[in-house]
Parts: structure tokens; sequence; C-alpha cells
């Protein structure tokens, strides 16, 4: 055979590994570190980061805003309105995490000096344990450590209508909080009408800073389900006939709120049947009574398992309450495992069941399908229904 | 707390296909391993992801070198052999073109190949099918020769037709065979998984690429390359290998030109005979080594003598209508406004608009893919990284959404059909979301560009001078085998031969 004559032809081999040493000759000597994607990648994700509380204001009767800064004042990690942030929170011997949305705009995180996220948080009805920390306890000067924009609960121009109608419960409205803000800047681009549904006037979260954004891209629309004869706005729940009352043609519905409301929400979207690519709700939440959910095996549920856990080659036994997720469990034990979502979604709390069962909350599964067939699970939303032996990864 | 044991043989870092595959060869010659990875899950981007609860496949187009059941090749005879059992589908086609007047799908089968260019191309048959041939004797040589090393004279007997085409480029020896242009141009849309224009591609790489691929088909994972990564590191496990997760490997520990060790973020020092890893050299030699001295500058001069490969820009789109009603037929198409290699190469430099892009319907070798009356569509290129390093982190958002519309409409208008009306999910993944998981440097996932002057027989000669530091071995795409998750494991398996090769002469010492 020939390519072009025997000489060159069987010549190639020596031929080329003299183009690569003389290309290495005349490189330069000097250590490169030329990674600007790789710093890109590294500025919107720097995992946790540093914060310090450089405000605290009440954000309505029963819900507080906490401001987060860098110690610095430099710029934090760019986010989408309507992701959340993952705060640890130093209790005891334990570092206890939960997912906040972040109800201050994403340019508000960049701006030059003191840049800023917030959250807002509703207080109990006495059952909280961060969420009443927070509304008592955190001051101005307290640090933290926190992630900044989790979650998939945000408007994709590339998968969203123009014409956004959002269904907002309670303290759910932290999430349009920071889309109506950056709407209201001029970096985010859609029309939004928030369907806000409080019990009464006079207790709704974050009103006032909301109100003052109305424009002609931004509607808010109250909604009381509770007894209140001087009020002429809207009446009642979110229900369909008022859903579709400020639907145009082509609606895409964000949905965020307490666990009951997605319920109702499921029914009273079903009676306008819009198509399912036109349907986001945010993230369920950690289920509030595992126990209420079907398949639950309720002959456990007062029992307290041991639960093994494996880090590399050293291992642990803590006791495990049959209703509470293995999560915390081990945040009860002091035995730190990374958490997102706390619903199931994320991953970040992947967990492999090495032996035991455990219940899954049926409401959030969100496993690739060989995890499933590999024992893994989301620890968020596993609960030991028998002596459970697990690994985590080291933190 | 004790979390590691005071000694391993060998610490591989990175549990993605290069390291998962060392990880098994030295757990299956009695080996003790122990693998650190950054992300919480194996695979590094081959891998899966659930949105609104659909699981989207996150890199894997096709996995080459695997082989039906009954006739393996190299990588399905290594899982088969690790006892790595894989669920494996089979793409129904190679490949269709859909490049200007050309509108052809072709079926792998050397023969099959040929016959369906014919068809297009008339009177063709006897020169594509002589190309094709020739691509896999230098394809049986490659494999042979990996395996039983021989001297220069042996080799121009026994391999000829490797040896004489080896300091050629693609495109000098296409050259020879005249052929149309229009059959060419369907010969060429596999370039873009080697990722170099016909000019500067070895035609050593593009012979393994087609015998590959079009003698003999390729496949995917039931359960995505999830299941494949995952399946290996339960094996591995299951063979003893120790794996720890989210675990970042800051340092490489060196002593007297010898690695013995490594320090994770966390601050775990961690000590071994030997060190496989899987970061970038650029990365290792520029910040990882500890002492940093320790770097010979002839280190340096290396990795700044290479041209770093392609990254990847896929927009992947879950819609709420099946392939079927959407005029989707084929999993795979090649996408070109021109299929001249070089001019392609050349654009692949900047940030659009892309005129090469690859179409993926998962849906079409995998009808369990999504739910009924969904489908899932990805819309790939492949840039050089130069483009994607200018974008600073407040531009990142708008260039990465223009970028992906610009790929949404260029298929929409190919379709006819107009996408954006269909988006059930819409992921876009960029370099940046390949460096964020993975910490790939520059997001580049083919390692180095496969050019005339990095030519994978030149690799095989200069290995041993290239290794700069004793003890410490590479594995991924910037290693000999080049890019692409089946040679990943080629490569995998070059660097845990290569620490049992060093043990066993050490041994004999
Ligand atoms: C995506 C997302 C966004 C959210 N955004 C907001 C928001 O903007 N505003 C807001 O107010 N809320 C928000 N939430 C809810 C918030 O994350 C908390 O769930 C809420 O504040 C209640 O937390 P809690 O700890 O007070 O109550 P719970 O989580 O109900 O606290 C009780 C839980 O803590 C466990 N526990 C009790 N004692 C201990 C202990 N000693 N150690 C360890 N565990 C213990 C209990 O078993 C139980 O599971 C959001 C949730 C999600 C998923
Ligand atoms: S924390 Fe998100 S899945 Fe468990």
């Amino acid at each position: 055979m020939k390519v072009k004559g025997f000489l060159k032809d069987v010549g190639g081999a020596s031929r080329v590994t003299k183009a690569r040493l003389a290309a290495f000759e005349n490189a330069s000597p000097l250590p490169v570190m030329d990674d600007p994607i790789g710093n890109v990648a590294r500025e919107w994700h720097p995992g946790k980061i540093d914060l310090v509380v450089t405000d605290v204001r009440p954000a309505g009767k029963t819900a507080t805003t906490v401001r987060f800064e860098r110690p610095d004042g430099k710029k934090l990690p760019p986010f989408y309105a309507g992701q959340f942030m993952v705060i640890d929170f130093p209790m005891g011997e334990s570092l206890i995490s939960r997912p906040y949305s972040i109800s201050s705009a994403p340019y508000q995180a960049r701006l030059a000096e003191h840049a800023f996220v917030e959250i807002t948080v509703r207080r109990s009805k006495g059952d909280g344990f961060i969420c009443d920390y927070i509304n008592g306890s955190v001051e101005v000067g307290d640090r933290f450590r926190g992630m900044i924009g989790c979650g998939q609960f945000y408007y994709e121009p590339l998968r969203d209508a123009k014409h956004v109608v959002a269904l907002a419960g309670g303290v759910g409205i932290t999430p349009f909080a920071s889309m109506a803000r950056e709407i209201a800047h001029g970096t985010l681009d859609f029309d939004l009408t928030i369907l806000y549904g409080s019990v009464s006037s006079d207790d709704i979260t974050l009103k006032d800073e909301l109100d003052q954004l109305k424009s002609d891209k931004l509607h808010i629309v109250h909604v009381l389900s509770g007894d209140e004869p001087n009020w002429n706005g809207e009446r009642g729940f979110l229900t369909a006939e008022l859903i579709q009352k400020y639907s145009a043609d082509d609606t895409t519905y964000f949905i965020c709120g307490p666990q009951v409301m997605y319920r109702f929400l499921r029914g009273e979207l079903a009676k306008l049947n819009p198509p399912q690519r036109r349907v986001r709700f945010e993230v369920f939440g950690q289920a509030k009574d595992i126990t209420a959910f079907e398949g639950y095996p309720q002959e456990v549920k007062d029992k307290v398992f041991n639960l093994t856990v494996v880090r590399g080659i050293h291992e642990d036994v803590i006791p495990a309450k049959a209703t509470e997720s293995l999560v915390v469990a081990l945040e009860r034990a002091g035995i730190r495992i990374e958490t997102g979502c706390r619903s199931g979604e994320c991953g970040f709390c992947r967990t492999k069941v090495l032996a035991g069962d455990v219940f899954i909350c049926p409401e959030s599964d969100g496993r690739r399908a060989a995890d499933r067939d590999f024992g893994y699970v989301h620890a968020c939303t596993a609960y030991p229904v028998s002596d459970v032996k697990i690994k985590i990864p080291i933190e | 707390m004790k979390f590691y044991k005071d000694h391993y043989d060998v610490i591989v870092i990175g549990g993605a296909l290069a390291g998962l595959s060392a990880a098994l060869m030295l757990a299956d010659k009695g080996k003790d391993v122990l693998v650190l990875e950054r992300h919480n899950l194996p695979g590094g981007i081959a891998t899966s992801f659930v949105r609104g609860g659909i699981e989207i496949e996150a890199a894997l187009h096709e996995m080459m070198s695997i082989g039906s059941r009954d006739h393996r090749l190299k990588v399905g005879k290594f899982f088969d052999d690790m006892g790595v059992d894989i669920d494996w589908l089979k793409v129904p086609e190679a490949y269709h073109a859909a490049i200007p007047g050309l509108e052809v799908t072709l079926h792998p089968g050397l023969e099959t190949f040929a016959r369906e260019v014919d068809a297009a191309v008339p009177g063709t048959y006897d020169k594509v099918l002589a190309v094709l041939n020739l691509c896999h004797t230098v394809f049986d040589s490659v494999n042979e020769l990996s395996i039983h090393p021989m001297s220069k004279p042996q080799m121009l007997l026994k391999h000829e037709a490797f040896v004489k085409t080896a300091g050629y480029s693609t495109q000098e020896v296409l050259d020879t065979f005249d052929l149309p242009q229009k059959a060419l141009d369907l010969l060429a849309p596999y370039w873009i998984y080697v990722g170099t224009g016909f000019r500067e591609l070895p035609f050593t790489i593009f012979s393994v690429l087609m015998a590959d691929y079009i003698g003999y088909g390729s496949y995917i994972p039931r359960k995505f390359s999830h299941e494949m990564s995952l399946k290996m590191a339960e094996r591995a496990e299951a063979m003893g290998v120790q794996i720890e997760y989210r675990q970042h490997v800051d340092k490489i520990l060196v002593r007297d030109g010898t690695a013995y060790g490594v320090r994770t973020a966390r601050g775990d020092e961690i000590y071994a005979d030997y060190v496989i890893c899987s970061a970038y050299p650029n990365k290792v030699y520029t910040s990882m080594i500890e002492p940093a001295d320790a770097v010979p500058v002839k280190a340096i001069k290396m990795v700044n003598g290479r041209r770093l490969s392609l990254t990847a820009f896929s927009v992947i789109l879950i819609l709420d209508k099946s392939a079927e009603e959407l005029g989707i037929k084929d999993y795979s198409v090649f996408h070109g406004d021109t299929m001249d290699t070089n001019a392609c190469y050349d654009e692949l430099k900047g940030l659009g608009p892309y005129r090469y892009i690859t179409c993926i319907c998962h849906n079409l070798a995998n009808p369990d893919a999504t739910p009924e009356g969904t489908c899932s569509y990805s819309i790939t290129t492949l840039p050089r990284v130069d483009g994607w390093k200018t974008v600073s982190a407040d531009e990142y958002d708008r260039v990465k959404h223009e970028v992906a519309k610009q790929l949404i409409d260029y298929m929409s208008e190919y379709l006819g059909v107009n996408l954006l009306d269909h988006v059930l999910e819409c992921v876009i993944e960029t370099p940046m979301t390949v460096a964020h998981y993975t910490g790939m440097w520059n997001g580049c996932i083919y390692g180095y560009a496969h050019t005339m002057e990095d030519h994978i027989v030149a690799r095989l000669q200069t290995a041993e001078e290239e290794h700069f530091i004793d003890h410490l071995e590479f594995s991924g795409a910037h290693q000999i085998s080049g890019d692409g998750m089946g040679p990943a494991v080629t490569n995998g398996r070059k660097a845990a031969k290569n620490v049992l090769d060093t043990m066993a002469k050490e041994a004999k010492e």
C-alpha cells in the first residue's frame, strides 16, 4: 500500500514523534493557572460560604426577614429569582440545615457594595424548631454558613409562558417576592400576577414591601380566607374560578405554599386542565406527618430503631425514630450530612442503605432508577422501619 | 475518628469511568484501593439527573467499543470480565446525516454502510468500502499493538497499513481515494466525537473511530449512563475497593520525586504506594503537587505545549409529545450547514452561532426513557474552550440562553415544529456546568486535541519520558486514548497497568 511514497510513508511514526517533542521544547516554561471557565463555575457555585447577619426586621406580624452579607461585603453568588438557600444552624453539638427561599432579588446579591440576600421566615404555632429560633434569637452580627442558589423553582424563558400566575400561600410568597423585585428592577421580563392567600389582612407576610412594587407587569391580588366584613378584595381559597379570572390564554402557574395547599391546588388546577408544562410546583418540603402517607407501616410508628452509620472505616450506632427521617436522626446525633431541599428532590443527601428497610415518602421520591436498584435513598425522605445500616459521605 | 486505613496500595483520585476502571482492574489483582470522588455519586459526566420526576441523561450519546454479546469489543469485554453486568441497548443506526443537499440514514456494518452511501451517491461503493476496510485494518493493528508491542521492522511487516498511514492526517489519506465530495461528507459526521478537523486529525484516530462505530455499532445502558457508573462503583466496592464521595483532593504528596499520598480539602492526609489522578495535568502540575518544586520544568512545558480539545454545550429538552408526533425519526442526527470539518472546527472557537450540531432522541433507542407521550431530545454542540474562556460570571446566564435559543431555533426550523411550544423541562449544560460538577480544567471534556503534533502514536512512544513523578499515574480523557467514554475506560486500565507493571518491576529489584 502507498499513501505518498515508501520512505515518507514509513517515516511517519518518527515524524510525529519529533513534532511532539519540538512542540514541547518550544512551549513556555512558566506555570499558568488558566482556568477561567472553572472560575465562573466557582463564582456561581462556591458551595457553603461565610455569611454575617446585617439586618433583622419584621415582615408582618408573624414573620421576620433576615439579611445576610459576606463578612467582607463583596458580591454574593448569582442565583435565579425563586431559588432557595441552605443555611447551617449550629444547635448544641449539631449542625442543622434548612432551606429557605431567597426573598431578596438576584441583582441585590450582585451590588458592588453591601451585596446581600434575605430570607423571610414565618414563626410556627409552637412546633417549629429553626423557624422559631430565627423569629427571636437571630441577631445582627451572627455568623452562619450558607449555600446560595439551589433548586429548580425559577422562571425559565425557554420554557415558561410570558404570563405567569403565581399561587402563593402564607410564607410561600418568598420566591415570588424575589421575582417581583427583579421584575421591578427591570432585569427579569415577564408579566407576574400573584394570587396571594392569607388568613387575615393584618397578617400578610411582606405585604408593605410587595405592594410598593406593583406595576403594569406586576399585579398582587390578596385573597383572604378569614372572615373580615370590611375587606373588599378577593375572598376564600385560591379556587379554579379565581385562578381562571387572572389567567391569560397561555399562562404558566407557579405554586408555592404549605403542603395542604398543594393538595387542594392540584384539584383546582385539574379543573382548568392546563398543559402539564405550564404547571410548576416548588418542592414539597419535609413531610409534616409521615404516618399519614399511604403505605406507611403503622405498626412501627412508635418505635425507635438502631441506625448504624458507616463513614469510611468508622461506624457509629445511633437511635432513629420511625417517624423521623434518617437525616433528622443523624442531625440529632450530631453526625453531619449534607442536605439541600430536604424534600427528596436534589439528591444532596444521597445515602446507601446497606441493610434494613426504610419507608420512602411517596410524594417526594426523586431518585435515579439505577439508584433505586442498588438501595440508594435520599435520606431526607427515608424513614427507618427496621434497624438500618447506611453509608454516608465523610463531612 | 478514623475514616481511612493507615495505608493503601493505590489511591485513585476521581470516581468517574477512568478512575473506576483503574480501581476495578487493581482490585481484580488483589490490590487495596481507595477512590476519592468530589461529587456525591460516581461517573463524572457519565451520569443522569431527575427533573420534574423524569430521569435525564447528562452526557452519553453512544458508547463505542462495546460490541454485541457474542462479539464483544475491548470495553464490553472488560465490563464482562469484571462482572459489571450492564443492560446494553443497541443504538439502531449509525447516524442520520442532515447536511447540505443530503438526508441519509446510515447503519453500522462496513458493507451496509458503504451500500447506503452508494445509494445516496451512486458509484462510490468500492471506494467507500476500501476506506472503511483500511480503517478496520489500522484499527486491528492498534488493538493488537496495544497488547503486544513489537519492533519497527516487524511492525512494518505485520502492520503495514498502520505504519504507513501513521504520519498522515485524515485529509491526506482520504485525498488519495479520490471520492466525490458528497461521499466524503457522509463519511465525516463522526469527526466531532474525536474533535479535530481532518486537516489536523491523525488518520490513526479516524480509523479507530470509524472501524469501531461503523463496524460494530454503538450501545447505551438502559438506565442511562448512571447505570454504568453505578454498577462499576458497586462492583468495585464488592471487590473490596473503598469509595468515598464528597472528598475533594487538594494536594498530591511527593517525597524524593515519588508520590506517597494525598491531602483532601477536609484536611485528611491519606497514604498510599501509588496515586492515580483523574485531574488534568495542567491543574496537577500548577497547583496540586506538594511541594510545588517537585514539578520539573519539562512537565510545565508539556502541558503548555498541548492544546485543550473540546468542551460541551447541550440543551436537553423533555418535550410533551412523542418523537413520532414531533417528526423525530432517528436516535442520532448530525446536522451541519457545511461538512467541511476544518471550517466547523474553526467555528467552534467562538460563542456561536454554531452550525455543527448533534441531536439525540433517547426514546428511539430506549422507548421507556421518558413517560409515555413525551420524549427527550438533546441538542449538543461541542465548542472549543477559547470562546467560553472569555465569558464572565455576570454575562454567563445571558450567553448561555442566547446559545441555547440559537440551537433550539435551528432544530425547530429543521423539524418544522416550534420546539419551544412543547418544553416540559429544559436543562442547559455548559462548559461551566461541566467544570462545576466534575472540576475538569476549563470544563474540557475531551482532553488534549488529537493533532499531528499530539499524535496517539507519538503519545505512546514518549509516554515513558513524560512520566515526571514516580508512582503518580494519570487517567482520563487527557491521557493517551483521548476523549470518549469508551476511551475513558481504556485510559483507566492503562493507568492501572502502569501501576501493576511498576509494582512487578520494583518487586524484582
Ligand atoms: C425549598 C424550600 C423553601 C422554603 N422557604 C421557606 C421560606 O421562605 N420561609 C419559611 O418560613 N420557610 C421556608 N421553608 C420551610 C423551612 O425550610 C422549614 O421547614 C421551616 O422553617 C420549619 O423548620 P423548623 O425547623 O422550624 O420546623 P420543622 O422542620 O418542622 O422542625 C421540626 C423538625 O426538626 C426535627 N428536630 C426537632 N428537634 C431536633 C433536634 N434537636 N435536632 C435535630 N432535629 C430536630 C424534628 O424531627 C422535625 O423534623 C422552605 C422549605 C423548602 C423545602
Ligand atoms: S436534601 Fe434534597 S434530596 Fe435530600
